[in-house]
């Protein structure tokens, strides 16, 4: 039975990726072949795109006789559906082929196949029918076919929504947990999580996050690496709805790896992460082509981001961006308050000590901080508690002020944006998640002091 | 050398339950394909007989009674193993009920397998086995598509 009715633009489930899609071709000697495709793509009500990843006998078939037959499957329905098509260009540039190559490159990247798993080129079919496939028929209990495109997630009232809940933002961290609040309330995303960059150029460092177990505050992703690495390295947002089943095996290899043992221990906080996202969104947090950070949210359910979506997050991470970066900037300059009085100095160090006692070792080389032999933070963070924990034990000094840590010049921070209200945000979470004994407590704008709950040593190794 | 016969190792694979399909085309050159439920190697290796629901199988067999040139693609979802059988059409008859379960062992195998790797196992469960056609093929060529190095290339 033809569907000439349905359309294209109402089939995106199909196109995800959830199942891999078949593609039949014939060379002009009429030897049929069949072959995996990694992706299908939408391009409009008469056309789609096709991954060309690899040099293969499909694309020799091609070039010979344009006629192809492709078989996707929706993963709502469980229905098989046969679009008979005619090969019209190759793209390798333009949005069409951005779009499916940084898909491409988030997947291989994830799994460690960057360079190796890449697009070629975006082939572009004209769709001369869409027909049912009649031995894969739909589930009994399907959902009524679609009439309408998916609801869209981000509509502009939801923005607005979101909008009103962080405008009441005080500081930096209130802001960044509005922000992950607000798409969990309003957008029903429950897991996300801000990176922002970090001291090193080219790292991207998890600031805040919600929903997950471990909070992973303080895990870094290189540019390029992982979801959030590849949209700092394009500045785009990238939708991968229903992270491909192989691509998933390819995960599965290296975690099993990593159980073995047979993935060295480099110090690294793990990222958060679901075990097994279907859905994934990064969106670029940009100021004028700067990037401010990049907000990365997950779903169990596969297809949430919608193709539809796409302007309306573009609009959501300038939001965003914007936000934070004010914030920053109103933090820097509220920063400037003057030297902690001695009285409260005096008040503050002569509070009780009470057991259990805590090692902190600072490791000079490296530049990082281990707590009772487990790592805790490292690079300026660390530089910093270990100058604060320094100043406490030798002049007892307990509140401190984020001027005199700017003017510090063995601190080495960068003259121009230098982040530092971030990088105390980013220690405060580390030291509340792993050394709760050791507190770092505003208790001004741009002053804050440094708790101790128990008694602690330092010492310092090369 | 390269083959053209299924070696006992490869025929272990494709009747293991693997996803399987077959393509064809019509004198016009527009491809057709389908899902296949199971497959059966002569003892030789020289002959694969195809079993695929007789529901998609009208356009598949016109286009080989006129065509005659079949490929069969496998593939294993847990590991991505993944080869291409080349085929000649020799004939095509309903599936005696002697046959059913060997498609049955292999389609449940294949479902296994899936499950394996996650796969919701609602989604086929409105995916049709039989009654089915038996689509016998001579093998004319053998080659590997696992994802990688030599994909694509005749199985030596």
């Amino acid at each position: 039975m033809t569907q000439k009715s349905l359309g294209l633009e109402t089939m995106a489930p199909c196109f995800q990726g959830l199942f891999p899609a078949m593609l039949y071709t014939c060379s002009a000697d009429g030897v049929p072949n069949a072959a995996y495709l990694s992706h299908v793509d939408y391009v409009d009500p008469g056309h789609v795109a096709l991954s060309f990843q690899f040099f293969n006998k499909s694309k020799r078939n091609i070039s010979q006789n344009p006629r192809a037959m492709v078989a996707v499957i929706d993963p709502d329905t469980g229905q098989g559906w046969q679009l008979q098509l005619r090969y019209v260009r190759s793209e390798t540039s333009g949005p069409i082929f951005e779009r499916m190559a940084l898909r491409i490159e988030a997947i291989a990247s994830y799994c460690g196949l960057k360079g190796i798993f890449k697009l070629l080129a975006a082939d572009i079919y004209e769709v001369l029918a869409v027909e049912r496939a009649p031995e894969e028929s739909a589930m009994r209990e399907a959902p009524a076919a679609r009439r309408q495109p998916p609801d869209a997630v981000f509509t502009t009232r939801a923005l607005q929504d979101l909008a009103f809940r962080i405008h009441s933002a005080e500081c930096l961290e209130q802001l960044l947990d509005s922000i992950l609040e607000g798409i969990e309330q309003v957008f029903g995303f429950s897991q996300s999580m801000i990176l922002m960059p970090g001291e090193q150029e080219g790292v991207l460092v998890t600031i805040a996050s919600r929903g997950y177990a471990e909070t992973g505050v303080g895990a870094e992703a290189r540019f390029g690496e992982g979801i959030a690495g590849m949209v700092a390295e394009a500045r785009k947002p990238i939708r991968i709805s229903g992270l491909m089943r192989g691509m998933l095996y390819a995960l599965a290899v290296k975690r099993r790896a990593q159980e073995a043992g047979l993935c060295p221990d480099d110090r690294r906080i793990p990222m958060p992460g679901l075990k097994n996202p279907e859905s994934q969104l990064g969106v670029p947090l940009l100021v004028r082509n700067e990037l401010v950070g990049v907000l990365c949210i997950e779903s169990e359910v596969p297809y949430r981001f919608h193709e539809e979506d796409k302007t309306a997050i573009e609009l959501l991470g300038s939001y965003l961006a914007i936000a934070i970066q004010n914030m920053l900037l109103r933090e820097r300059s509220e920063a400037s308050e003057p030297e902690p009085s001695a009285a409260a100095v005096r008040d503050a160090a002569s509070a009780p000590r009470r057991a259990p006692l805590c090692n902190i070792v600072f490791y000079g080389k490296d530049e990082l901080i281990m707590v009772d032999g487990e790592y805790l933070i490292r690079s300026l963070p660390a530089r910093i508690l270990w100058k604060l924990l320094r100043m406490r034990h030798g002049e007892g000094r307990t509140e401190f002020t984020n001027r005199e840590l700017r003017l510090d010049k063995a601190l080495n921070l960068p003259e121009w944006k230098d982040n530092l209200e971030t990088r105390l945000l980013l220690l405060r979470r580390r030291l509340e998640q792993k050394c709760p004994n050791v507190r770092i407590v505003p208790r001004a704008r741009g002053r804050f002091a440094l708790e101790l709950g128990c008694e602690v040593t330092l010492s310092e190794r090369p | 050398m390269i083959l053209n016969v299924i070696t006992p190792e490869l025929a272990a694979f494709v009747e293991g339950g693997v996803s399987i399909h077959i393509a064809a085309c019509t004198a016009s050159l527009e491809p057709s394909g389908g899902r296949v439920a199971a497959v059966a190697v002569d003892a030789d290796g020289t002959h694969v007989t195809a079993y695929m629901p007789e529901a998609g199988s009208a356009r598949i067999v016109a286009d080989l009674q006129a065509n005659r040139q079949a490929a069969l693609c496998f593939g294993r979802p847990s590991d991505d193993r993944a080869c291409q059988i080349k085929g000649e059409f020799v004939e095509t008859r309903a599936a005696s009920p002697a046959e059913k379960t060997v498609v049955d062992r292999q389609w449940e195998a294949f479902l296994a397998d899936l499950a394996l790797i996650g796969f919701p196992a609602k989604v086929t469960e409105g995916w049709q086995t039989w009654p089915a056609i038996a689509i016998r093929l001579r093998v004319t060529a053998l080659f590997s598509q696992t994802p990688g190095p030599g994909a694509g290339a005749p199985m030596q």
